[in-house]
Order: C-alpha cells, then structure tokens, then sequence
C-alpha cells in the first residue's frame, strides 16, 4: 500500500508547550521506512528546512500528528502534503468499541499486543522536556533516546495496523491534522487584561453577583442553592421540573439548559450554578501573545469531531465568558456558521424533498409549520412567532432523538401536544424518517456505520440507538467542519479556532470583510462536499477593534459581572487610597 | 529490516493519485437501499376505526372486498365464512365490505361495513358507517357513533394532506394474516357451535 510513496517518514518531535503557548521543539527523529535510514536533530541543528521531503511522493506517519505539524509551523517548515496519523486511524478502528488501555501511543501498542516503553518512563522523560532547557549532554541523549523510541513504535504499530487502513481517506483524515495544528498555532485573541480582572476578582464577587440574581428567586443561602426553596419556586411558578427515579428535582446542567429554553426565566439561575460550580479561569490557557491555545483534540469524539478541554478552551465555558475574546488593535474576527447545519444534513442525505425544501426556504422551523399547516402561507416569524418556536423544538427534539415527555416539558406544554408535534414531523419527512431508521438498522446489521468520507463508528455491546440515529447529521457536520477548516488554512485564512458547525477567524480590519466571503465560499464548498452539491448556507458576526465579541445568550450575565468587577475594584482602591 | 517495506528507488519519480478528489473518496449514505430491511405485516386488525383515530381508506378498488361473516358481538372479533357455508349458516352470517384503513401511526386494518341484509334492509349506522369510509379516501377522517343521532359522526381533516403510506401486501395477502385463525370452515366449528348453543 505504501509502495507508491518514494519515501515514507515515521516522525516524532519532543517539544516543549506550557498552557496556551505555542509548540517550542526540542529534537526530532525521524525514520524512513524504504531505505532503513533514520535522522536524529537537537534543537541547534533545526535548518529552515526538514530534513525530509513533504511533497506528494512522501508520506509522513506520526502518532497524533496535530503536534508534530504544530512543530513544522513553529519552525517555519512546510506542511507535509501527505500526512497519515496513526493516532486518527488508531481512533477510526476502535471508535465505539471499549478501549483496552486508552488511544495514547502506548494503549495502541498494547491494543496490538506490542512491546512499549513503560508508562512511568513516559512520564519521566515528558517531564525532564517539559522541565525546559539546558539540558546536558546525557540528558539531551536520553531525550533523543526516548523521542527515538517513540519513531520505533511507529514504525512496529504501522504493520499491524496498515491492513485495515483506509489509505485515501486516512490522507484526508491527515490533511486535517494540518489544518488543526495551524489553529492551534493561531489561537484566540483574548482580552488578558478584563481576564486578569475577572480572575482577580472572580471570588470577591461571587456573593454578590449569587445576591444580585437571587433576589429574583430566593433559593441560595450564603453559597448554598437550597432545593428545597427551589421546589417551592417551581411550584408557585408552576413550572414542571424533571425528577430522577429516586423522585428528587434533576439540578443537572443540561436538564437547566433544557428547562431554561422552555421558562427562560430560570435562564440567569442556570448560568449563575454553571459559574459557580464550573467556572475555573484558572485554567483557561492564555498564552503571553494574549491567544487561547489549547489542543483541539480532532477525532476524539465518537463522531469524530473535536473534543477540547472545556476549562482551557475559550468556547468550552460559559458562553458568556466569550466575551474575553477581543481582536487586537486594527484586526477583526468573524464567526462564520452554516445556518441549521443537523436540517440541511438531515434533508441532504435523506434525499427528503419536503425537508430541502424547508431547508431552501431560509427558515425551516416556519416552512415545517407551513407545511404541516400549522401557519398560512404567508406566516412570518414576526407574526407566528410562538407557533414557529414550537415547531423549532419539534425539528430540534428530533434531531436529539428526544421523546414526546421531554419534548411537553421544554415546549411547556401538555405530552398530547409533543406528541402531535412529533408525529407531523414524522408525516411530513417520511423520507427522512425512513432514511434515518435504515442508518439505525444498517448500524445494528453490519455492526458500523459510516460519514460520507469513511469516519467510522462501530457497535459495540452497548449500543445506544439515539445517538445512532443523530450519527450521520453530527458525524457529517464533523466531516464539514474537517474540510472546511483544510481548505482556509490552505487559502489563507487565519482560522482561530473550530467551534462545532463554525470558525472563528481573524483578520485586519480592512480585509475582514473579504476574508469572510472567502470563509463563506470555502464553507458552502465544503457543504457540497459532503451533501453531493447541496448546499448550506452560513451566518456571519464580525466585530472589530475594540469591540469585544458577544453571544447573545451570555450577554447579560457578562454585564452583570462587568459591572459587579467595577465595583469591586472601586471598593478597594477606595481602602488603598 | 523488519521495519523495512519494499523500496521505492529515490529515481522513480511517483505521483500517487490526487488523494483529496473528494467526489471520489465520497462513500454512500444511501443506508435505505443497503439496509434491505422491510417491515413485515404479521398482525392486521379487523375492526372499525377507533374514536379518537384519524384515518384513511384506500381509494383502490383491488383494496376493497365483500365477504360473508360472523361477528361475535361480547368478543368484538369478524370470522370470515367460507362461501359454500353461506346457506347453511344464513342466520349467523352478515355480509360486509372489508376497505382497507390506515390510521395516522401507520397501522393497518379492515374495515368492516355492513351492506344491506338479504331482504334489502339498512339503517342509518350502516350507510353513515359507508359514507365515512367513501369520504376517507380522499381525506383524513374521524369516525364517531353519535347514539342519540343514532349514527356516525364524520370529521375531516382539512389541513391534513399527506398521503399515507400504503402496505405493498396485496389485499388477499392482507386478509390471509387478518383471518389466519379466524375462517369458519365447517359447521362444527367452535364460533357455530357456540353460536347455536351446542358448546
């Protein structure tokens, strides 16, 4: 399979990267499997150039690949044009089945009963790297020594793993690993200075900002939420709340998040639990450049999309914490989104005629209820609102597999009404609906189920049929966002960071604009891509120095800190003065 | 070398194929023509719609059949009666016709309406019944017994249009599943007996 490469490179940097820092290499071994010779560099014999080919006669083989093609853009190297990594295929093989000992280099050697270093020297000499230099000449030897065993399991994983790989879409797989190392490079503009505000008094405030927003409610004492006052004020709001089977209330984030869409009044409630059990800013990693680096972590999910760390990624906290990020002097960035990404995916791949049609429409949740009949024709979100909401938590219910209880509990009304909600739904996109039991059953058939560009999952003992059924719209979204993402960082575009069916990206502000439209055209390419020419389309926000990016949905709880900081600082300038 | 594949001369100039042509790394979605996975029809219910039911009839006349049968009343079950049974069973036996309903879940059934008994006697439960089930072919209907009108009540659902997903079961196939244990057969079967007082 690999015959057709002229050279094929098994690679391994050691580097060193403190939270939110770009990659700082320290050597490199580097092995060719064709003619057996391997290349050995410390850090002072870096040239401007690798030390082996990239082009498209070369493949270049890494484990977890991101973090050696970070180390190719830390030192000014050209991207290899073809990557293969075995940590992605690693995950492809396995994805959905129990892991023997994890997804690491190591749990691959031991999945395939191969001889590894042993996890506590790993340890050992990640942190004599880590520790920084200089490192003598034994220690520089033993690092080498150990970046070079890494390059020797690589090369041993690669027969036993070669045979089920697939090569072409494995290079795309790879291809994306590129892009992902050029965002990380990149990194999100942080406002470091309101940050260093808001860690500095993020815990002065905190009785305060539970005083401001609980004079509403009445359910915290001193930090305490009380759930027996909590009850009450369900009940004399006459708001019916999820319980477990134990009969007690369900505080659980995502049931606030559900119940908050359905009473936005409990909405400040749940963004003030979330902050205060959650929030740790501390650990969003910030580098000295002011940008949020983190590892994207492609491929960790089981739809294969990125899976970052929550507390270090500036799109994992709350949303109204985004408000740190803020383009610096004379840029901009943009938040470019394919509108409805899970309906235009849904309607794409069903082939359903009534569902692209809603999808075309500009507005799916108002073309469902036109087409149920639910709204006149001439219905417009201005004037049926409530009823196109409705219709809204129907498609989104669907597409979370959710069933008629909970959908009557975030809609607040009777099951009766959920039900009927539910069952047009099924009415008017049998297509759809025919397509998605047979994704299930192809599932439950063949033990695997597929992107359009191979990213498997496979059914293991515990196969769970909702996320089956929501596979092939996330999965494919994955698909989109991967492609998408390949081509701007090839094009050009500083990519910051993937955020799920979006990208943040940067740009000064006199090109911002034209940035933008080249992110739109990317993504309605990438779109084509994965639908077989259907096309979706995407929303853009741009805010520019020294405007501060906003969500909507956080922007109160952000001024409501805001303003709880400032006093907070006047309080103690007054005690310094 | 174990760790050595076969070599490729540095000379050779090789240019694998364009590995990111996505048209052709695209794999199928079409998971309903792999699936290969039918519903089978193993239950067909006999009986009028329900009160709550929406339902439809279908239009086609190959869907549609009169048959003689038995109804046990306490039992709310239809025994189909052979055809040659007919004479001898005259006073047990009603003839209806059997349409072929779907309700808004997609369950099928027969629906059984009588025809006027062999003297030419109707009654307005009977007419009203066969006037719902000519309306549901074109439209989603709601059946009701009004008792104090002493017939059906019909409502149609105006805004409702879809079409419903008819059974590729031909009608024959749909009655064989819908009477498989329910074909009177002989005077000695137990629905007779019972009927005439002798079990």
């Amino acid at each position: 399979m690999l015959d057709q490469y002229r050279a094929v490179w098994a690679v391994d940097f050691e580097f060193i990267a403190y939270p939110g820092t770009r990659p700082d290499p320290v050597c490199l071994v580097a092995h060719e499997l064709h003619s057996g010779r391997t290349i050995r560099l410390w850090r002072n014999q870096f040239g401007s150039t690798p030390p082996y080919s990239t082009d498209a006669g070369s493949l270049f083989i890494a484990f977890y690949a991101s973090a050696e093609l970070g180390c190719h853009r830390a030192l000014g190297w050209p991207m290899p044009e073809r990557t293969l990594d075995l940590f992605t295929e690693f995950r492809a093989r396995t994805n959905g089945l129990p892991s023997v000992a994890g997804s690491s280099l190591l749990g691959a050697l031991t999945h395939f009963g191969l001889d590894n270093i042993g996890a506590t020297e790993k340890e050992e000499m990640r942190d004599l790297v880590l520790r920084g230099g200089p490192w003598s000449a034994q220690e520089q030897t033993d690092i080498l020594g150990y970046c070079e065993s890494d390059v020797v399991a690589l090369y041993r994983l690669l027969p036993a793993m070669l045979p089920t790989i697939d090569l072409p879409r494995a290079l795309l797989r790879g291809r994306y690993m590129a892009a992902a190392a050029k965002m990380e490079f990149n990194g999100v503009p942080i406002d470091t200075v309101m940050l260093e505000r808001l860690r500095r008094n993020w815990s002065s405030i905190q009785d305060q900002l539970i005083a401001e927003i609980d004079r509403d409610y009445g359910v915290f004492d001193g930090r305490t939420f009380k759930v027996d006052q909590f009850a009450a004020l369900l009940a004399r709001n006459g708001i019916p709340w999820p319980r477990l089977e134990s009969g007690r209330l369900d505080l659980s984030d995502d049931t606030f998040r559900q119940m908050a869409k359905a009473h936005p009044a409990v909405s400040p409630l749940r963004e003030l639990r979330s902050a205060l059990a959650d929030l740790r800013l501390a650990d969003l990693a910030v580098g000295d450049d002011g940008r949020n680096r983190t590892l994207l972590s492609p491929f960790r999910a089981r739809t294969g999309r990125n899976q970052p760390s929550n507390s270090r990624f500036i799109f994992g906290p709350a949303v109204w914490l985004r408000s740190l990020i803020k383009p610096p002097p004379s840029y901009a960035v943009a938040y470019v989104d394919w509108s409805q990404q899970e309906f235009g995916i849904a309607a794409a791949l069903s082939g359903d005629p009534a569902m692209q049609a809603a999808y075309n429409s500009g507005d799916p949740y108002l073309a469902f209820a036109k087409q149920v009949g639910a709204v006149p024709e001439d219905a417009t979100k201005a004037s049926h609102g409530p009823v196109r909401e409705l219709y809204k938590q129907c498609v989104l219910a669907t597409q979370y597999g959710m069933e008629a209880e909970a959908l009557a509990q975030r809609i607040g009304k009777p099951p009766v009404v959920a039900r009927d909600l539910l069952r047009a739904h099924r009415e008017t996109y049998r297509v759809f609906w025919r397509w998605s039991d047979a994704a299930v059953n192809i599932a439950m058939l063949r033990g695997i189920i597929w992107t359009t560009f191979g990213w498997p999952l496979r059914i293991g003992a515990e196969s769970n049929p909702r996320m089956l059924r929501n596979f092939p719209m996330q999965a494919n979204g994955a698909e989109m966002l991967r492609i998408a993402c390949c081509l701007a960082t090839e094009r050009g575009i500083e990519v910051c960071a993937p955020v799920h069916d979006a990208v943040l990206i940067m740009a000064p502000v006199d090109r911002i604009e034209a940035d933008v439209e080249v992110m739109r055209t990317i993504m309605a390419e990438a779109s084509r891509a994965v639908l077989s020419g259907f096309e979706l389309g995407t929303d853009v926000t741009i805010t520019r120095y020294p405007d501060r990016y906003r969500d909507e949905r956080g922007v109160v709880m952000w001024e409501r800190v805001c303003r709880l900081i400032e006093a907070a600082e006047a309080v103690t300038e007054a005690h310094s003065a | 070398m174990a760790n050595k594949l076969q070599a490729v001369p540095e000379s050779v100039p090789v240019t694998p194929a364009d590995p990111f042509d996505l048209d052709a790394l695209r794999v199928s979605q079409d998971f309903e023509a792999m699936a290969g996975v039918k519903k089978q029809l193993i239950n067909v219910p006999v009986r009028k719609p329900n009160k709550q039911d929406f339902v439809r009839v279908n239009p086609d006349e190959s869907y549609r059949i009169n048959l003689h049968v038995i109804v046990l009343q306490d039992d709310r079950e239809v025994y189909v009666v052979r055809p040659d049974l007919y004479t001898a069973l005259s006073n047990e036996v009603v003839t209806v016709t059997l349409f072929t309903a779907i309700n808004r879940q997609g369950v099928v059934f027969l629906w059984p309406v009588r025809l006027p008994s062999s003297d030419g006697k109707t009654n307005a439960w009977w007419t009203s019944a066969r006037m719902a089930a000519e309306q549901a072919m074109t439209k989603w209907v709601r059946v009701s017994a009004n008792q104090s009108l002493g017939a059906y009540e019909v409502m149609t659902a105006e805004s409702c249009t879809h079409e419903p997903d008819w059974p590729e079961q031909s009608l024959q196939e749909l009655i064989r599943i819908a009477f498989r244990e329910r074909i009177i057969d002989s005077i000695d079967h137990p629905v007779v007996k019972r009927l005439r007082g002798l079990s």
